[in-house]
C-alpha cells in the first residue's frame, strides 16, 4: 500500500494532467457533440417550418385548382338547360324522354370535362327524384338514399354557395370509404327554386393526392373542416375524427395571418402546426411536424455516440501516451536529480533519445552545470592548495636576520681568536646554508643535498655553542637520490637543538632515513628533555604539541610542526605527515613520513 | 491534438447530418423474364368474369403452386383507357399479362398493336370456339385471343304481364320486333309497365338488330362505314324508332337503373345478352316469372335470323414479363377445360364459348327462375346460329356518330335516310 502510494505519489504530475486531459477532452467532445446536435434540431426544424410554409403554399395552389375545375363544372351544369330539363321535368313519351336522357348523358359529360383531370365521380339529383351519375361505382350511394342524402340539407340551406363536405360510404366490400363531397344547389335564378343538386366527389384517397408527395412519417398534413373534422389526412386512421384541439390551434389567433405556425402538443406529441385557411373549401390546411421524429431522424444518437466515443477514446489514448512519456522522463529526471546530496555533485543525469527534446535539454543544461561547478570547485580547491603551499615556503624560506647576525658574530669571534681555519669553515657552511635555502630555485632537493644542508647547519651550530649536542645521520643508500621539499628536515633539527636540552646538557640528535612500504620515512629524534605528560601527536589533533617558539637563534623563524605537517598534506595527501612521540625526560622522536619522488616537481 | 479534435467533431457531425439526408434511392433494372412466376390480370366484373378467374386461379394453383396470379378489378372504361395510354406511349410497363377485352374493341387493339400481344395460336385453335369468336379475337390468320364468354342474345320476358296482356311465351317464339312492339303497347295498354328499358346513348339493341341480320357498321374489311345503303342498317333504325315511337321505352341512364328497371318490375322484357343471367336471377322474388325466348328478327330484313351476340368479350396475352407463364394458365383453363366451363355455368351462369363444352349436365338444367325452362342448353343452341361479323375498328366511334343522329331521326327532324347518309359522311370524315 505504502509502496503504491509512493509510486502514486512519484506519478502525481502525470496522474494530475492526465485527469485534466480526460475531462476536458470528455466535456469537449460532449459539449460540442451536444451544441451541434441541438443545432442541427432546431436548423432542421426551422428550415422543415420554412419549406413547409412553402409546401402549405403549393397544396393550396393544387387544391385551388381543383376547386377551379370543380367551380367551373357546377356553374356549367346550374346554367345548362338539358340538365335542368332532366332534374325537374315529368314524364313524357319515349321518344322526347330519349332526347332527354341523350341531352343529358351529353351534357354531363361535357360537365364532368371540366373535372376530367381528377379521379372524381359527378353526381346530379332532380327534384322529380331522377338521378344521374357518370360512375356510380365510384360514390355508391343508391338512388334511393341520393333523393335526401345527409349531404343535401347543407346545400339545400346554403343553394348559392358550393359547399365541400366528409362524406363516408360503404364499398363493395362492406368497408368504410372517405369522400369529400363538392355539393351545389342547382337553382333557378329568377325564382330561387332549387331544381336540382350536383354531387362531385373525389375519394378521399384521391383528395390525398394534393399533398400525399410532401408527408413523410413525422411529417402529416390533415385536411379540417369547419367543425374540425377531419376530412382528409395521410394519417388514415385519424379520418373522420373530430378534433375540436386542433381546430382551436389551426384558426389564426388574430387578423387574417396567411399561415399560422405553432409550436403545440398534437395527439400528444410535441409537433410544429403550420395551418393554412383556405376559404374556397372552408377547411384548414395543416402540416404537423413531429419534433422528435424530425429531429431524432436528422441526428442518429447511437451513431453520434459511437463516433465520438471512438474519437474521444483514441485522443486519451494518445494523450495517455504522450503524457505519460513525457512525464515518465521528468519524474526519472526528478529522481535523479534529487540524488544529488550536500557536497556531492557527481550524479549526473542520464540523457536518453526517448525522455523528449525538452527533458534532454534539461538534462544536458543540468549535467553541463555539475560540470561546471565540480570544475570550479577543483580548480578552487587546486588554488587555495597552491596558495597554503605558497604561503608555507615563503615561511620556511623566511631566514631569521638574527641567524645571521649571530652566526656572523660567532665567525667574528673566531677570526679574533685567529683560528682562520675555523672561521672559514663556518663562512663555507654558511654560504653553502644560503646558497641552499635562497639561491636554488627547485622546490625539491634530493635526500641528499636536504642532508648537506643540514650538516652546514649543524656545522655552524657547533661552532657557536659547541659540539655539546651531537648529531648523527643514518641514511639509507638507495633513499639518496628521493626528493623531498626542500629544508623539511631541518626546522625539526632546529627545534632539537634549541629545545630538547634545555635542562639535560648534553645530548645526541639521530636522524634516519629509510624507505618502507613504499614511503620515505625520515626520523629525527632526540634523548634531551622531552615533553610534559608523555604523548603522541599525529598531526590530526589541533593544537601544537611542540613549542613553537619564535627564537631569535634560529635560522628560520614561524615555522611551526603544524605548518610542516599542513604542507605535506597539502601536497602529498592525507597518507603522509608527521607524527610526534615524546616522553618527558626520555626524548622527542618526529617521523616525517612522505612519498618516494625521483623526479623534480 | 486537441485543437485539431475541436475541429474533427463539428464537422464530423456535419458529416453525419449530410448522410443521414441523403436517402437511398435505387431503381429496377428492367429485365425480360417470360417464365416470371407471378403475372397479373385485369378484368371488370366481380359477378361475372372475376367469378370465373378466381375459379380458373383456383383450379390452375392446385397444379401449379409456384404460380401466383393477382387478379386486379378495373372498371372498363378503365381499362380500355389504361391500355390505350400503355401502348400508345409505346410501354408495356404497368400493363398486365392477361387482359379482358370486349369483343367490339378487340380488333382496335390487335390492330394497332400487333406486337403487344402474344400470339396464341401454338396454344389453342380459333376453330374449338363458337366461329362468330373467330373475328374478332384473330388477326392475319393468328389468333391471338381467347375466346371467353357468348354474348349471345335472347329475349327475356315476364310471362306474368305476357299472361296479364293475355299473351303466351309461345307468342314470342321466334318472333320479329313488330310483334315485340305490338306485345309491348298490349302490356303497356294493360298494367302501364313498359316493353323495354333503353339508354338512349347505348346503341346495344342496334347492334343486337344488325348482328342478327350478319351486318354491321363496318364492312367486311373493318374499317370502310356501312351505314348508307345497307338494307339491315335501314331495317334495325326503323325498328328502333317504331320502338320508341310506340312510347313503350323506359329511360335509363346507367347500369344500375338498368337493372333497376328490371328488377323493379318495371319493363316486362329485356333484349340482350345471355350475361344478364345473374343480374335479372338477383331478384330472387320474379323466380318463376321469367322466360327467355329466341332474339326478334327484323321483319323487312330476310338475312334477320332470330340469334344474335350483345357484347362478350374475350382474352389477350401481353407480351410482358411472365408471358409464357400467362399463356400456360390461359391455355389451360379457359382455352381447354370443359370442367371449368360447366363449373362457371352452374356457380356463375356464364356460357362460353368452346365448342367442346357447349353441352354437359350445367346445360341440360333445368332452371326454376325461368319456370322449369332449359335457358342455358337454350343459349347454346343460339349460339351456333349468330351470324359472323367483322366488328372491325371502329364500333363505338361510329356510335357516337350515330347516337346523336339517332336523337334527330326519333324527333322526326330527319328521315332514315338522311340520318344514315349524314351518319355515313361523319364516319367517312372522322375515320380517314
Amino acid at each position: 500500500m505504502k509502496a503504491y502510494w509512493r509510486r502514486f505519489h512519484a506519478q502525481r504530475l502525470f496522474v494530475k494532467l492526465f485527469l485534466v486531459m480526460v475531462v476536458s477532452t470528455v466535456t469537449v467532445c460532449v459539449v460540442t457533440s451536444l451544441v451541434t446536435v441541438r443545432m442541427s434540431e432546431r436548423l432542421f426544424t426551422e428550415t422543415f417550418g420554412i419549406t413547409n410554409s412553402k409546401v402549405l403554399y403549393q397544396i393550396r395552389t393544387g387544391m385551388e385548382s381543383f376547386n377551379d375545375s370543380v367551380v367551373n363544372a357546377a356553374s356549367h351544369a346550374a346554367q345548362n338547360g338539358t340538365i335542368k330539363t332532366f332534374l325537374s321535368g315529368g314524364e313524357s313519351d319515349s321518344v322526347r324522354m330519349a332526347g332527354t336522357y341523350f341531352g343529358m348523358h351529353q351534357q354531363m359529360r361535357q360537365t364532368k370535362s371540366n373535372v376530367d383531370a381528377y379521379n372524381v365521380g359527378v353526381t346530379a339529383v332532380g327534384v322529380n327524384g331522377r338521378t344521374y351519375s357518370t360512375d356510380r361505382n365510384y360514390w355508391p350511394v343508391p338512388e334511393d338514399r341520393l333523393i335526401d342524402h345527409s349531404l343535401a340539407q347543407r346545400t339545400e340551406a346554403e343553394p348559392k354557395r358550393l359547399l365541400y363536405q366528409y362524406d363516408e360510404e360503404r364499398g363493395e366490400n362492406g368497408e368504410n370509404i372517405s369522400y369529400i363531397v363538392a355539393s351545389k344547389a342547382l337553382m333557378e335564378r329568377t325564382t330561387g327554386f332549387v331544381y336540382g343538386k350536383l354531387y362531385i366527389s373525389i375519394r378521399e384517397d384521391e383528395f390525398r393526392r394534393f399533398y400525399g408527395n410532401f408527408t413523410s412519417a413525422g411529417n402529416d398534413v390533415l385536411i379540417l373542416d369547419g367543425s374540425g373534422r377531419i376530412v382528409s389526412s395521410n394519417r388514415e386512421e385519424l379520418i373522420g375524427t373530430v378534433s375540436k384541439q386542433l381546430l382551436d390551434y389551426a384558426v389564426p389567433s388574430e387578423g387574417n395571418e396567411e399561415i399560422v405556425r405553432r409550436s403545440a402538443d398534437v395527439f400528444g406529441r410535441n409537433s410544429i402546426l403550420l395551418s393554412s385557411y383556405i376559404p374556397e373549401y372552408d377547411f384548414y390546411l395543416v402540416n404537423l411536424i413531429d419534433r422528435n421524429y424530425a429531429a431524432g431522424k436528422v441526428v442518429n444518437l447511437r451513431d453520434l455516440i459511437l463516433v465520438g466515443g471512438l474519437i474521444v477514446g483514441a485522443a486519451l489514448l494518445l494523450v495517455f501516451l504522450i503524457t505519460h512519456r513525457q512525464t515518465r522522463s521528468l519524474t526519472v529526471l526528478v529522481r535523479q536529480m534529487s540524488t544529488v546530496t550536500a557536497k556531492n555533485f557527481d550524479n549526473y543525469v542520464r540523457v536518453t533519445e526517448s525522455s523528449g527534446y525538452e527533458v534532454q535539454e534539461l538534462s544536458r543544461a543540468y549535467n553541463y552545470m555539475l560540470d561546471q561547478l565540480n570544475d570550479y570547485i577543483a580548480r578552487l580547491l587546486e588554488t587555495q592548495k597552491e596558495q597554503r603551499n605558497a604561503e608555507l615556503a615563503a615561511l620556511q624560506r623566511q631566514i631569521n636576520p638574527h641567524f645571521l647576525y649571530n652566526t656572523l658574530a660567532s665567525i667574528k669571534i673566531l677570526v679574533q681568536k685567529g683560528d682562520k681555519e675555523a672561521a672559514a669553515e663556518t663562512i663555507n657552511a654558511l654560504i653553502s646554508l644560503l646558497q641552499n635555502t635562497i639561491s636554488n630555485v627547485s622546490e625539491t632537493v634530493t635526500i641528499e643535498q636536504e642532508l648537506e644542508n643540514m650538516r652546514n647547519y649543524v656545522f655552524i651550530n657547533h661552532a657557536r655553542y659547541g659540539d655539546r649536542i651531537r648529531v648523527n645521520v643514518f641514511a639509507a643508500p638507495d633513499c639518496m637520490h628521493y626528493r623531498v621539499p626542500k629544508l623539511i628536515i631541518q626546522p625539526f633539527i632546529e627545534n632539537a637543538f634549541f629545545h630538547a636540552f634545555n635542562e639535560k646538557p648534553e645530548g645526541m640528535i639521530y636522524v634516519l632515513v629509510s624507505q618502507s612500504e613504499g614511503k620515505l620515512i625520515c626520523e629525527v629524534s632526540d634523548n634531551g628533555d622531552g615533553m610534559d605528560d608523555a604523548q603522541e601527536w599525529t598531526g590530526t589533533e589541533n593544537g601544537a604539541a611542540l613549542p613553537n617558539s619564535k627564537s631569535k637563534r634560529q635560522l628560520f623563524t614561524g615555522i611551526g610542526v603544524r605548518n610542516v605537517h599542513n604542507r605535506i598534506t597539502l601536497l602529498y595527501g592525507e597518507d603522509y605527515g608527521i607524527t610526534i612521540d615524546s616522553r618527558k625526560g626520555e626524548g622527542t622522536k618526529v617521523r616525517i613520513i612522505l612519498p618516494l619522488i625521483t623526479e623534480e616537481i | 491534438m486537441k485543437g485539431f479534435k475541436k475541429l474533427w467533431l463539428p464537422l464530423l457531425a456535419s458529416a453525419m447530418m449530410l448522410s443521414a439526408c441523403s436517402g437511398g434511392g435505387g431503381g429496377n433494372a428492367a429485365s425480360s423474364d417470360p417464365e416470371k412466376k407471378e403475372i397479373t390480370i385485369w378484368a371488370w366484373d366481380p359477378n361475372f368474369n372475376i367469378a370465373a378467374l378466381n375459379l380458373a386461379k383456383e383450379k390452375y394453383t392446385a397444379d401449379h403452386p409456384d404460380v401466383t396470379i393477382n387478379i386486379v378489378e378495373n372498371a372498363q372504361a378503365d381499362i380500355v383507357q389504361k391500355m390505350n395510354t400503355g401502348l400508345n406511349s409505346g410501354t408495356t410497363k404497368g400493363l398486365p399479362n392477361v387482359v379482358l377485352i370486349e369483343d367490339y374493341r378487340a380488333q382496335n387493339f390487335l390492330q394497332a398493336y400487333p406486337d403487344a400481344f402474344r400470339d396464341m395460336s401454338d396454344k389453342i385453335k380459333g376453330e374449338d370456339f363458337a366461329d362468330y369468336k373467330a373475328g374478332p379475337t384473330s388477326l392475319d390468320g393468328k389468333q391471338y385471343g381467347i375466346p371467353f364468354d357468348s354474348g349471345v342474345t335472347g329475349l327475356y320476358i315476364r310471362t306474368d304481364y305476357l299472361e296479364e296482356a293475355g299473351y303466351t311465351v309461345d307468342d314470342l317464339m321466334n318472333t320479329d320486333w313488330d310483334t315485340f312492339i305490338e306485345v309491348g303497347k298490349k302490356i303497356k295498354e294493360v298494367t302501364g309497365k313498359d316493353m323495354l328499358t333503353q339508354d338512349p346513348n347505348d346503341l346495344g339493341i342496334l347492334r343486337l338488330m344488325l348482328q342478327s341480320a350478319g351486318s354491321w357498321y363496318l364492312k367486311e374489311d373493318g374499317t370502310t362505314p356501312n351505314i348508307a345503303g345497307n338494307p339491315a342498317f335501314k331495317g334495325a333504325l326503323e325498328t328502333y324508332k317504331a320502338l320508341f315511337d310506340a312510347n313503350i321505352v323506359k329511360m335509363n341512364s346507367d347500369w344500375s337503373q338498368f337493372v333497376a328497371a328490371f328488377n323493379n318490375g318495371d319493363v316486362a322484357s329485356i333484349p340482350v345478352g345471355n350475361w344478364i343471367t345473374p343480374s335479372v336471377k338477383a331478384e330472387a322474388s320474379q323466380s318463376g316469372k321469367w322466360a327467355v325466348v329466341p332474339t326478334p328478327k327484323m321483319k323487312g330484313v330476310p338475312e334477320s335470323v332470330n340469334a344474335s351476340n350483345s357484347g362478350g368479350s374475350s382474352w389477350y396475352v401481353m407480351n410482358v414479363d411472365g408471358q409464357e407463364t400467362a399463356a400456360d394458365f390461359m391455355a389451360s383453363t379457359f382455352g381447354s377445360d370443359k370442367e371449368l366451363y360447366q363449373q362457371m355455368l352452374d356457380e356463375i351462369g356464364i356460357i362460353g364459348t368452346l365448342k367442346a363444352a357447349s353441352e354437359g349436365d350445367a346445360y341440360d338444367k333445368a332452371d326454376e327462375f325461368f319456370g322449369g325452362q332449359k335457358v342455358y342448353a337454350d343459349f347454346a343452341k343460339w349460339t351456333t346460329e349468330v351470324p359472323n361479323v367483322n366488328y372491325g375498328l371502329h364500333t363505338y366511334a361510329i356510335e357516337d356518330i350515330l347516337s346523336a343522329e339517332l336523337q334527330n331521326y326519333l324527333k322526326g327532324s330527319k328521315d332514315v335516310d338522311a340520318v344514315m347518309n349524314d351518319a355515313q359522311a361523319q364516319a367517312e370524315a372522322q375515320l380517314k
